[in-house]
């Protein structure tokens, strides 16, 4: 059991390392005596789910730790559990005492959590957390993810941000908001995942076709946005988080309130969080665009019981935000279209402002999950969850003659999910997870017609097992899905009420191996294959997407995508070099897309290009390479390169709307102490992203912008204030100002990206009520 | 065999699911349709000053379907038949037919006369009747025929709006013929919130039809 729960770590610690994190603890465990050393305890850091186990003289070692403050955690059986905080701003050595416990003798269980979030091992997993994840605050959770090879975000203007893996992006990406898949409206392109990056305290990537899991759809890959764990630890925490930008003016102020009881509560936690922000006009380097204004708030809350064998979660979320679109993007028509082209800059000159105007949207997002661990033996769990959550979506259009008050468009959403599973361990060497997951989702919409009215029933079983023996881990999954999807709309012609009915089912299945060649090298391969069913605007949207200024006709005759994923890795982590290089080849048969059928479709407000849904073969090959070098104890050099081809195979040409090539280079050096100023960091880079030329003719409007190269800088430091740490980060962006357009940003046809901006952020943890 | 059974399984959750997402039968009842600013139909009415009685009007006009989605545009009556080397008043009137009874759209503009500016552009155009200035009706971009035959029709707006100092609208003009010729006439309207100065390029388009015409 002991060797299962090392082995566990041990391979886990490796996924859980991407980012600047060469820092080293070190040290032994010993008994209270101080003299004795004490052998195979786990010591776990608490905020990175990240732990090792000691050796059999005591002595332990974690490797690749950022900077920052941790709970350390140190557990043996027989001894009473210790927690110690720790600050890490350069290699730390650490000794523990462990007083010898008469009541308890427990067995070490690794959290199903953890078990359940990277159910392949074999996948590349990558993670912002602690200063990393700092240094992205105020900013989209499209924005932040950017950093990780691979990723890139689509944007509609600078407040609009949707994360893309490998190229791939909307229903092909699942993303789990505190375990829930987030399901609201997210094959659009201009809508951005209703979530709260505030409430992660962790924010992970699974790249490769994750959906084993998590239900069909995620062929491209899963990102888990990860809260801190409840604390256990009786007393009343919190934590306020502040940032200010310049650019846009904006203020974002986040605030947590979470606590643990004692007593006859004991095993009760509960958190309390909240977060505003609010954004005025953004500002290009020359100009302001016009209408780029938001407001956000958000609130969630959380309560868990644990006792002995069981443990209950509840969580409540509510996500609200109001976000004007650009102005100069609302192009009448194609000949409007042509002229806005034409011009260098936007046609309207606009100023800094906070007021939003039509056009807009105003989205409201509810979650409520309660989960259940039960655990029947050590090595055996059962988990049950439910979820329920409801999006609705307002979109406020341009309306130049009669100033009407109604929304153009308004779409509800309500789903709820269901899933169990079954965490089992065969034997020493043998383990893995049994599930099944039902989700059930209606859909209604007003005023205008966009997507019809639908319901979607689903249903999935899933068979996950792991082989582990030494060096090597071997591990696969099958799982079957059953779609069911029938929409209400009213047929144009006829003026009838039309009732299409389509089902979907198939088969995912992955085999994975991950094998130490070496002591620091690792090696893993993943083949995988998944689907995902047509979504119902692909099926059935109908009409002018106004800030496209295309005309977007659906195909009901669809058939499903069905992809072919090889992805492998070789991870090394030596004293002074870490880094993970990754293959991918992302084969996709029926992949669906909007392709220009080159004519124009005629209506009172002019012409538009028209566009329908239809099926090619698509592949998507790529390079995701990062790697870090310790040039001085002080100094590390890191390099990030994401790089993607992807061809459509039907018409032996690229495929369009793929990322272009993304360098990063940066260099951080860690200043150290300066009087009151502990753990002082500087970090300069520089983004350098190519011009996309693998497009293929007489697919867009104009060319890919050309390539652009941005500096950016950040100074960060901590100050001790009474018992606390509070972490500063300042940060510039767009140092030079450059002016430029990003080929994934949608609004690369009005306006320039965002300009120079100055951030400041500020991370106050305080303790209102410590208990012994 | 073993798929079969999984499928069975399957298919009984999804029973289940659907017992559970039966509760809520909202979706089954759809919507109507209304759309915030439908324009269907633009009608160009034309006197002649000198003879009251030869007046014209030409009908543009796109209905939409039961689902909002756009019909075939009716162009049977987006004809103007004019008699050569006259003066004609004409107004521009737009109706929603999507409403019972139809909108006047154009009421609805004259409301609003200070965010928008009509453009008339007759085609084939010779290089010099195009001029694109603050009070031409012009169309920038419009492709200049060197060698003819023209059509011989030159629009000029008549009202003002509230701005100040006063800028054209276009909603009344003046359509003067030349001698007998054929050719297109095309109608934008461009809607310029807090941007409007007399040319075409601010803001963005709201109507963009065409009408044959023939002066006779």
């Amino acid at each position: 059991m002991r060797i299962m729960a090392f082995l566990s770590l041990y391979i886990l610690s490796f996924y859980g390392i991407c980012q600047e994190c060469h820092f080293i603890i070190h040290g032994k465990v010993l008994d209270s005596s101080g003299t004795n050393p004490l052998p195979y305890a786990i010591i776990q850091i608490k905020e990175l789910n990240k732990g090792v186990a000691a050796d059999s003289v005591g002595h332990y070692v974690i490797k690749n730790v950022c900077a920052g403050t941790y709970t350390l955690e140190c557990d043996l059986i027989g001894y009473t559990k210790h927690i110690e905080q720790i600050i890490v701003s350069g290699n730390q050595h650490h000794n523990f005492n462990l007083k010898e416990d008469t009541v308890s003798l427990k067995a070490i269980i690794i959290s199903s959590k953890e078990i359940d979030e990277k159910p392949l091992q074999s996948l590349s997993v990558s993670s912002i957390s602690n200063e990393d994840l700092l240094r992205t605050r105020g900013t989209t959770l499209g924005e932040a993810l950017k950093t990780i090879p691979g990723l890139n975000s689509l944007q509609t203007g600078p407040s609009v941000s949707k994360p893309m893996i490998h190229g791939l992006h909307s229903n092909r990406i699942l993303i789990l908001n505190n375990g829930v898949r987030q399901e609201a409206q997210q094959w659009g392109s201009e809508h951005a995942p209703e979530i709260d990056p505030f409430i992660a305290n962790r924010i992970s990537v699974i790249k490769g076709a994750a959906s084993i899991r998590y239900g069909s759809d995620a062929i491209a890959g899963v990102i888990l946005v990860e809260p801190k764990v409840l604390p256990a630890k009786p007393g009343i925490y919190g934590e306020l988080n502040l940032v200010g930008m310049s650019n846009s003016r904006l203020g974002a102020s986040s605030a947590m309130l979470e606590g643990a009881c004692d007593k006859k509560l004991k095993g009760l936690s509960w958190r309390i969080q909240g977060t505003a922000r609010r954004a005025g006009n953004s500002k290009t380097a020359h100009y302001y665009m016009e209408n780029t204004a938001f407001e956000e708030m958000n609130f969630s809350s959380a309560l868990s019981y644990n006792k002995r064998r069981l443990s209950i979660d509840l969580y409540g979320s509510q996500f609200y935000t109001r976000l004007g679109i650009f102005t100069g993007s609302q192009v009448g028509n194609l000949a409007d279209l042509q002229l806005a082209l034409q011009s260098s800059v936007p046609i309207t000159p606009s100023y800094f402002s906070y007021k939003i105007e039509r056009p807009y949207q105003q989205v409201t997002h509810d979650l409520i999950k309660a989960k259940t661990i039960y655990r029947i033996r050590s090595n055996s769990t059962i988990e049950l969850m439910y979820a329920w959550q409801q999006n609705k979506r307002y979109e406020y259009d341009y309306v130049p003659l009669n100033g009407s008050l109604n929304p153009a468009l308004f779409l509800q959403i309500s789903t709820s999910i269901i899933d169990a599973t079954w965490h089992h361990q065969v034997s020493n060497r043998i383990s893995g997870s049994v599930g099944i997951n039902g989700i059930t989702q209606g859909n209604i919409r007003e005023y205008q017609f966009l997507i019809p009215n639908f319901r979607n029933n689903g249903a999935g079983a899933f068979l996950i097992e792991k082989y582990k023996k030494d060096k090597l881990t071997i591990e696969g999954g099958l799982r079957y899905d059953y779609r069911w999807l029938r929409a209400w709309m009213v047929d144009n012609n006829t003026a009838q009420i039309i009732t299409p009915t389509r089902t979907f089912s198939n088969a995912t299945g992955t085999f994975g191996i991950v094998y130490s060649l070496k002591k620091n090298l690792t090696f893993s391969v993943n083949a995988g294959t998944a689907w995902r069913a047509p979504t119902v605007n692909e099926l059935y949207s109908n009409g002018v997407h106004q800030s496209a200024a295309s005309y977007d006709i659906g195909n009901p005759n669809l058939k499903s995508e069905r992809a072919y994923n090889f992805i492998t890795a070789l991870n090394y982590s030596g004293k002074r070099l870490f880094g993970e290089i990754g293959f991918y080849n992302n084969q996709i048969n029926n992949y669906i897309y909007s392709k220009p059928d080159l004519q124009l479709i005629y209506t009172v407000r002019g012409a538009f290009p028209e566009f329908t849904y239809t099926q090619v073969n698509a592949r998507f090959r790529g390079l995701d390479i990062k790697a870090s070098y310790v040039i001085r104890d002080s100094i590390t050099f890191t390099t990030k390169a994401s790089l993607l081809w992807a061809y459509n195979q039907t018409i032996h040409n690229y495929l369009i709307f793929a990322p272009s090539n993304r360098y990063e280079n940066s260099i951080r050096y860690a200043v150290g102490n300066l009087g009151k100023l502990h753990g002082i960091y500087f970090i300069l880079t520089n983004i350098y992203v190519t011009h996309q030329w693998r497009v293929p003719p007489n697919s867009d409007y104009t060319n890919p912008p050309p390539a652009y190269t941005l500096f950016n800088a950040d100074l960060g430091f901590n100050v001790r204030m009474g018992k606390e740490q509070v972490n500063i980060n300042f940060s510039v962006t767009n140092i030079l100002n450059t002016g430029y357009r990003d080929y994934l940003n949608r609004y690369r046809y009005f306006t320039n990206d965002v300009g120079r901006n100055f951030t400041i952020r500020l991370q106050i943890p305080f303790t209102l009520v410590s208990k012994k | 065999m073993l798929q079969s059974k999984t499928k069975k399984i399957l298919i009984g959750i999804f029973l289940a699911a659907v017992m559970i997402g039966s509760c809520n039968k909202k979706e089954s009842a759809v919507a109507p349709n209304i759309s915030n600013e439908a324009l269907t139909t633009v009608v160009l009415a034309l006197k002649n000053t000198n003879a009251p009685y030869d007046s014209d009007t030409a009908t543009w006009q796109q209905l939409l379907g039961a689902n909002g989605v756009p019909l075939p545009i009716d162009t049977s009556k987006a004809v103007l038949n004019l008699h050569a080397n006259c003066l004609y008043t004409a107004q521009v009137l737009i109706y929603d037919k999507t409403q019972n009874p139809p909108t006047d759209v154009s009421a609805e503009i004259l409301q609003r006369e200070n965010y928008h500016l009509f453009f008339f552009q007759p085609t084939p155009v010779s290089p010099s009747n195009f001029f694109v200035s603050d009070t031409t009706t012009s169309i920038p971009g419009t492709t200049i025929n060197p060698t003819g035959p023209y059509l011989n029709l030159t629009v000029k707006r008549t009202d003002l709006d509230t701005n100040n100092p006063p800028m054209q609208v276009g909603l009344s003009d003046n359509f003067i013929t030349g001698t007998a010729s054929s050719g297109h006439l095309r109608l934008v309207l461009r809607h310029q919130p807090n941007a409007k100065n007399g040319t075409y390029f601010p803001g963005s388009s709201d109507l963009d039809v065409t009408y044959r015409v023939s002066i006779y």
